[in-house]
């Protein structure tokens, strides 16, 4: 990864020099602990303009006066907000000259994944030979969606080079002081990604952090905003499928999505960060607010995903179906194994006429774990025809784990049709006696099983995802039997 | 601060503390603690989780109901169609007047050999009450902070005990009657030994603006059955808190059904532990409400041990600027395996201003079980309307048809064949009274 960050960033270069700023952050960090003074640097490193600084410190003031939300199913030693580096140049890691050098159950797991030679070398950390021309791939899809207008940069740069936009659209779907961690990543947040999709434009292709590869390392404080101008459409993917050596122990990223009037966003993560070792000892805390507001008339948003690592999930995409025939759709696998902890659901605000809105949430659960489905499903006043079914199933793999289920439901509209249904079984013994009486290892069949439980919610991944994804299903699942 | 309200029930206890039942005995110890705890904690209002849709609080604060009084000599009870819905039924009865029994109004003669039934007063030196409010054989507390309330202020209540193997051969009415307004805190106690069984009926009815605060609670033995049927039908000036704890020994059998149809707010509590293998219970329930009324069914069943089964049902029509809340929780615990748990909650919303907030929830740690919830809320459905119209129903027949065919899905879980059909008539009635 470092050397193909390299590559870049010589090519980066030529374009640094040019707009004049993030000069020598390699030597430099911030001092440890959050002040004032820690957002000051941030903002002055990234050569922000006044309107946004003062946006950060006001984020700033209001945080130190918030405490932690303690509503959650999951439990966790308290965290030191003071005793974390809020702002330090990408890591280097250590290179590597070839894959030998590589942890062999790493290896194991990109064989099981079935990703390429060269991007496993990558993704561990190897130095990747010449042949891989990482430059050419993204100057040849940037050229491609300047062409038709789409714009997709890293947020500082959108911070530079489109203001107006930023200006406009920051926070307005998830503010300042929406929650504790919303509020810390606005105060502190140092990179992201930002898309803007002019009116009537189809992206012509699936926008990917992978590609962005630049940005690889952007750190615990993400900041994404995506804005689909009227009619416009885009698919967005997020993560890797690959486990991520990550080195943060906190992640508390912010998504914003705007949909004008019929534009669509469809947004996909995949997410299999460190989810600590056997004893349950690390991991990352991913604590991430991710919300998509339907503006406009028939304007659709829908979220996909796939979430197997981290220790603690803390993760609720929603979406404000303001603009009247808005659709919202959540289609998430949660799948935790060890000791870890999934606390997620969706919110879906049904404010326009018409609205619809789907929920799909499987949740699995192995080993000691705990899954827990957290929903809303709330149709104001106004609100007339809303349509929402939401269906959550739970599996539970071992007798050590468990699985929640706390949806609610609020109305007031009598137009409005809600339909909720869950279940919560174990894998029936007697399929898996099928599988295995016809010499599928137990193991193998579990995945299988698993997989045929997710379908529902498989299905919605774009093509790339979805075949590494059925994989990701059957490995985070790995040791839970027998 | 302590709010008002808070302060006005401290000062209650205060005053009177000397004159409740059992003042010599471990319950006014009992009695000091749950003030204490009860002082500390407040009134629930909506910041707590189970209160987040009901803020109690704030409602008495803005009622501030004074204890109600004695109420001696005569009474006349209320010419409503609920206060006489179980007249036809061949049934014991017990007359309670603003939370004190009134021996006077009951008709409790000729009970079989083995069942005991006494007020609060008469029980608190038996073993098997003071084992019962003090809840020695659960390691859970729940809902603590209005028990806490009511174990403080307790001055009446029914305890019912009946010895092993003895069938109670009538229905037990319970009848609650409201002659003046202010707040009573009432005390059921109810004791079933290995194989017993009984009915149980409750009605609360009154035209005053009170607050009652009534806990019941319930143990069930081995093999023992219960079935308990409840009608709420008081004045919207009032405030209802009905908390029911029930636990469950092996092979118990456990049937609830509460209709709500009066109150200005009511919240009714449901606890079932299950506490030894093959027990079951239902717990069910039905709620029309109108005008402004508000309210709350809360519903947790702890399944503590394995192979038990627990059905849930409640149905609602709300009408006008009526509030509906369904608050249930399913607990399957580590080992309790087997279990076959199911939630279903579903509301009917007839009019614009009317709402429904619903939270059922699962918290499951064991694998091989059956469980599943659900949740709908709608409007009557447009095409059976049309249905129904173009057969030559008129739209407000037709309407009324659904609304029984609605209701009476829960209304046939009613343990009781007469009962059953008087409280249907009941929903017939208001529907008509609606419309009137």
């Amino acid at each position: 990864m470092a050397a193909v960050r390299e590559t870049v960033e010589t090519v980066g270069e030529v374009e640094k020099y040019k707009y004049g700023f993030f000069t020598d952050i390699e030597s430099e960090k911030a001092p440890l602990g959050l002040t004032e003074d820690t957002v000051r640097f941030i903002s002055a490193k990234k050569n922000e303009p006044e309107w946004l600084l003062e946006w950060r410190l006001a984020a700033f003031r209001r945080w130190l006066t918030m405490t932690e939300p303690t509503w959650a199913k999951v439990t966790y030693p308290p965290i030191d907000f003071q005793d974390a580096y809020y702002y330090s140049a990408p890591k280097q890691m250590a290179k590597l000259d070839s894959l030998d050098q590589v942890d062999p159950k790493l290896l194991e797991t990109y064989a099981k994944l079935g990703i390429p030679l060269t991007e496993q070398k990558m993704l561990a950390g190897v130095a990747v030979d010449a042949v891989f021309d990482s430059v050419s791939v993204v100057t040849t899809f940037k050229e491609k969606l300047a062409e038709v207008g789409v714009i997709f940069c890293p947020m500082s740069e959108a911070v530079q080079k489109h203001p107006e936009l930023v200006k406009k659209y920051l926070g307005s779907v998830v503010p300042t002081s929406d929650n504790f961690y919303a509020t810390l990543n606005s105060a502190v947040f140092s990179e992201g990604s930002f898309v803007y999709i002019p009116e009537g434009v189809r992206c012509p292709m699936e926008l990917s952090t992978y590609f962005r590869i630049n940005e690889k390392q952007t750190g615990q404080f993400e900041r994404t905003l995506i804005i689909a101008d009227k009619g416009s459409y885009v698919s967005y993917l997020e993560g890797c499928t690959a486990p991520q050596r990550d080195e943060n122990q906190l992640h508390a990223a912010v998504v914003e999505l705007v949909t004008h009037d019929d534009a669509e966003i469809k947004y996909s993560t995949v997410q299999n960060w460190f989810p600590g070792d056997e004893e349950g000892k690390g991991g990352v805390y991913n604590f991430v607010t991710k919300r998509g507001d339907c503006r406009g008339v028939n304007s659709k948003i829908s979220w996909t995903q796939v979430e197997t690592g981290s220790a603690i999930t803390w993760k609720y995409p929603s979406c404000i179906l303001r603009g009247d025939n808005s659709r919202g759709e959540f289609y998430s696998i949660a799948i935790s194994n060890g000791h870890q902890q999934v606390d997620s659901g969706t919110k879906m605000i049904h404010l326009g006429r018409n609205t619809t809105s789907r929920i799909i949430s499987k949740g699995i659960a192995a080993g000691h774990s705990s899954n827990t489905y957290r929903g809303l499903v709330s149709v104001h006043r106004k609100a007339e025809n809303v349509r929402n079914f939401t269906q959550c199933d739970s599996l539970l793999i071992g007798d050590r784990c468990s699985a929640h289920t706390v949806p609610y439901i609020e109305t007031k509209n009598p137009t409005a049709v809600l339909e909720h249904e869950a279940t919560t079984s174990k894998i029936s013994d007697d399929q898996l006696f099928y599988c295995m009486q016809r010499g599928i290892g137990e193991e193998e069949a579990v995945a299988l099983i698993v997989n045929g439980f997710c379908r529902d919610v498989l299905q919605q991944l774009p093509m790339e995802f979805a075949v590494e994804a059925q994989k990701l299903v059957g490995i985070s699942l790995e040791g839970s039997v027998g | 601060m302590t709010e008002k309200a808070t302060q006005n029930f401290i000062e209650t206890y205060e005053r009177t503390q000397a004159r409740l039942p059992g003042a010599d005995s471990w319950l006014s110890r009992r009695r000091e603690t749950a003030v204490k705890a009860f002082a500390e904690a407040g009134l629930p209002h909506r910041r707590l989780e189970e209160w987040k849709y009901t803020d109690l609080r704030q409602v008495l604060e803005k009622a501030a109901f004074a204890p109600a009084p004695a109420h001696e000599g005569a009474v006349i009870l209320p010419d409503s169609r609920s206060a006489a819905a179980f007249a036809a039924i061949d049934r014991y009865t017990v007359v309670f007047v603003n939370g004190r029994y009134r021996a006077d109004l009951s008709h409790t003669s000729r009970l079989p050999k083995g069942v005991e039934l006494h007020p609060l007063v008469d029980v608190v030196h038996e073993q098997w009450a003071r084992d019962l409010v003090e809840r020695r054989l659960d390691d859970g507390r729940q809902a603590e902070n209005v028990v806490d309330l009511n174990t403080a202020l307790m001055n009446d209540g029914a305890c019912l005990r009946i010895r092993k193997g003895v069938k109670l051969d009538k229905p037990l009415h319970l009848l609650f009657f409201t002659a003046d307004a202010g707040a009573s805190h009432t005390r059921n106690l109810i004791l079933i030994e290995n194989e017993a069984e009984a009915t149980i009926f409750e009605t609360h009815v009154g035209a005053e603006a009170g607050f009652a605060n009534i806990v019941t609670d319930v143990s069930l033995a081995e093999g023992a059955r219960l079935g308990h049927l409840k009608l709420q039908d008081e004045a919207t000036g009032a405030v209802h808190l009905a908390t029911m704890r029930t636990r469950l020994e092996a092979s118990a059998h456990f049937t609830s059904f509460t209709l709500t149809l009066g109150c200005g707010v009511s919240r009714g509590q449901n606890f079932v532990l299950f506490a030894g293998e093959g027990a079951e219970a239902h717990v069910n329930g039905a709620y029309a409400l109108r005008g402004t009324q508000h309210s709350d069914q809360f519903c947790v069943i702890d399944h503590a041990v394995p192979g038990c089964t627990s059905h849930t049902l409640f149905k609602g029509v709300l009408d006008d600027s009526s509030e509906g809340v369904f608050q249930g929780k399913v607990i399957v615990r580590p080992h309790a395996q087997k279990t076959d748990g199911r939630q279903m909650t579903q509301a009917l919303l007839l009019s614009r201003n009317a709402a429904m907030n619903a939270k059922p929830e699962l918290e499951i740690y064991a694998d091989d079980v059956q469980c599943a919830h659900g949740s709908t809320v709608g409007e009557l459905s447009r095409d059976a309307i049309f249905y129904l119209r173009s057969r030559g129903i008129p739209e407000l027949q037709a309407r009324q048809l659904l609304i029984s065919a609605f209701l009476d899905e829960a209304l046939d879980l009613v343990p009781h064949e007469m009962a059953r059909n008087a409280l249907k008539s009941l929903t017939d009635d208001w529907f008509a009274e609606a419309r009137a």
